[in-house]
């Protein structure tokens, strides 16, 4: 199992877009994801647990992976969060 | 005979916020209200796994209906809207849920989709985001139309064509549902300007009208419906001559819509040579794109409550983030940023009970009232105009007493002090002006003009002060028009007043978006009007092949009128023939 805190960047927060970004994004790794904000622990591949977090910009959460290729998955979903969603 | 029958079902008038513009005609049709509960109906235990199936099967229904739209539908937005809806609709921790409820604690598969939903539907009503809120429609939507599905019940059949729709509230994904079935317009309660529902609307270019209480009236389902998307105004059972004055104008409209867009590009002068200019009124970053399309030179009113309502702090970096954005899209053009306008009808939180908001704590009165507010805005105002000199105008809401214009003075030259102490470059010559919506301030105009660089005719208020008519008031919303000679007299001494002094007058009232009276301002020397995007091309087309001499013909008739019925004829045969030469 492999975490690291991130920080939203993007100003209008992890809205409908970005939520959408992060669940097809995880969803294409085996490995476990998790949301850790609030103490909530959400499933990081629900679009409507991540929704109903609504973590605005500087929002502060932990990722938590676990599986096979979890080391890759944290990488790729820590980078789309850094780039603020911007998919490129 | 005929015409008996017909007159036993009163016509009801209806009216609310313009959203997207356009005529509609057609039968009602009444959105089925989604459900308030489900009963936790318990099934046998052997059943469970077949009624999960049938819940699964009606996912992959529901599925393949988003795709197809998706691809029978073009632009990024329709798309985007879809992909989202998909995607909840593949939330694994969701479909748990509902399987967890079937297969373990042997509950119905409408109540097992029912509850799931709801657990998240609540979770989202109870955050503080905008954004969130927003989406709880979307979710709503897909959670009937899979319970729908799952009962064979598809209301897509029951929509006849051309159908206006009457909904509390209507999810994207409905709405592009809807207008696949060739509907014509859309009646919504809730719903605000800003909704995805609208937005949409708008891209599709269908007529729609919201913040309309329709349920108050029982609309029956198939009554004739007429909407005017570009006025607001529904006519339910309308007579018989408004059905043919609304078949003519959706004609026209249609008609002119192709061709209009035409102008948007050529130079906005009449046709005898003598220029004028046109400007948008915007009030959301999704209208910019239409500055360019529709042929908008600069921005003529940007209204700022959104900002207001966005955040509670009225930050100066928020603001200025905003400010900077819409400027960028004004490609060199001009922009006039006006002071929050909040009060009336845009409530502020602490606004409090007000018997006659109208008349009441709004504009700048409300501004010097919360000092810090009102140097926030400025300070935000001034900042960005270092970022674009020249390029920026500041204008005063509600003026009515020419203390208010001076105090707003003071404020700008302390706001200008600390930012020179702080080092930081403004635009010292960002002209000031104010709105001219009071009758009281009008008459001082000249007075006025003495020490403001220009005015701007607001129309909406100048015309529902200046008549003492609420136009929200329904017994007496007919005695609301802005085409009274008395409207027309005030608004030429106020361009009389601007000339003792040089100053130019524009008009960003309703009425610039009306060509016939678009044609009576340039008659009256006022050149400059501003409006919605969407009314910029017809009023540019017609303006662009009229003369001068015409106009002012026009205008010295419409302001010698006695009579309003007078002056509204002489306006509507002016456009008559104005369009018939034109059709000629």
């Amino acid at each position: 199992m492999v975490t690291r805190d991130v920080k939203i960047l993007n100003e209008a927060g992890l809205h409908a877009r970005p939520s959408s970004e992060l669940v097809k994004l995880a969803s294409s790794f085996e490995s476990e994801f998790f949301i850790e904000m609030y103490g909530y622990r959400i499933n990081g591949k629900s679009i409507l647990g991540i929704m109903t977090l609504a973590a605005e910009e500087g929002a502060e959460m932990t990722l938590i992976v676990d599986g096979p290729d979890e080391e890759e998955a944290l990488e790729a979903i820590s980078n789309l969060i850094d780039n603020k969603f911007k998919t490129s | 005979m005929n015409k008996s029958i017909k007159e036993t079902e009163k016509t009801v008038r209806l009216t609310g916020n313009p959203a997207s513009g356009g005529i509609g005609m057609g039968p009602a049709w009444i959105m089925p209200e989604s459900k308030a509960s489900v009963k936790p109906e318990k099934i046998d235990k052997s059943k469970a796994e077949s009624e999960l199936d049938r819940v699964q099967k009606a996912v992959g229904d529901v599925l393949d209906g988003f795709e197809k739209l998706k691809s029978g539908s073009e632009g990024d937005e329709i798309n985007q809207i879809l992909d989202a809806q998909i995607e909840v609709l593949k939330d694994p921790q969701l479909m748990e849920e509902i399987r967890s409820k079937i297969i373990e604690k042997y509950f119905g598969p409408s109540y097992a989709i029912f509850e799931s939903f709801n657990k998240y539907i609540e979770l989202l009503d109870g955050t503080n985001a905008e954004w969130a809120k927003e989406r709880m429609v979307d979710i709503v939507s897909i959670r009937d139309e899979l319970m729908q599905t799952l009962q064979s019940r598809n209301y897509d059949m029951l929509v006849e064509k051309s159908s206006i729709v009457f909904a509390d509230e209507i999810s994207a994904t409905d709405l592009i549902k809807l207008s696949s079935m060739d509907i014509s317009g859309i009646v919504m309660h809730k719903g605000g300007l800003t909704s995805h529902a609208v937005i949409l609307a708008q891209s599709l270019d269908l007529p729609c009208v919201v913040g309309v209480d329709w349920q108050r009236v029982k609309v029956q389902q198939k009554a004739p419906v007429l909407l005017d998307g570009d006025s607001g105004e529904i006519f339910i059972h309308p007579s018989e001559e408004k059905r043919e004055n609304f078949i003519e104008r959706q004609q026209l409209h249609k008609e002119k819509k192709s061709k209009v867009l035409e102008w948007a590009e050529k130079p906005a002068e009449t046709n005898c040579g003598s220029s004028f200019t046109i400007r948008a009124n915007i009030e959301f970053e999704n209208e910019l794109a239409r500055l360019k399309t529709h042929g908008a030179k600069g921005i003529g009113l940007l209204r700022t409550e959104s900002c207001l309502f966005q955040s509670t702090n009225f930050d100066v970096e928020a603001q200025m983030k905003f400010y900077r954005t819409v400027v960028e899209k004004a490609d060199g053009e001009s922009v006039t940023i006006r002071l929050f306008d909040a009060g009336g009808d845009k409530l502020l939180e602490d606004h409090g009970n007000e018997s006659n908001p109208f008349l009441g704590w709004r504009g700048i009165r409300m501004l010097l009232d919360k000092p810090e507010m009102l140097h926030h805005q400025i300070e935000a105002i001034l900042r960005i105009s270092g970022e674009f000199p020249g390029q920026l105008k500041l204008m005063v809401p509600m003026v009515s007493r020419i203390e208010e214009i001076e105090s707003v003075h003071q404020t700008v030259e302390n706001v200008k002090l600390t930012l020179k102490e702080k080092g930081i470059s403004f635009d010292d010559d960002l002209p000031i002006g104010i709105m001219i919506e009071v009758p009281g301030i009008a008459l001082m105009a000249s007075e006025a003009a003495e020490i403001v660089d220009f005015f701007s005719i607001g129309t909406n208020d100048l015309t529902q002060y200046t008549l003492a008519v609420d136009r929200g008031n329904e017994h007496i919303s007919g005695l609301y028009t802005s085409t009274h000679p008395a409207v027309w007299r005030l608004i030429k001494m106020v361009k009389e007043g601007a000339d003792t002094q040089g100053i130019p007058v524009s008009v960003c009232g309703e009425m610039a978006a009306r060509p016939e009276l678009a044609a009576c301002f340039l008659g009256m020397g006022i050149n400059e009007i501003s409006m919605t995007t969407n009314s910029i091309p017809s009023v540019k087309s017609v303006l662009c092949r009229s003369s001068l001499r015409e106009m002012q013909k026009l205008a010295e008739h419409v302001l010698g009128s006695t009579h309003v019925k007078k002056a509204d004829e002489l306006l509507k045969e002016w456009l008559y023939e104005k369009t018939e030469s034109l059709n000629r």
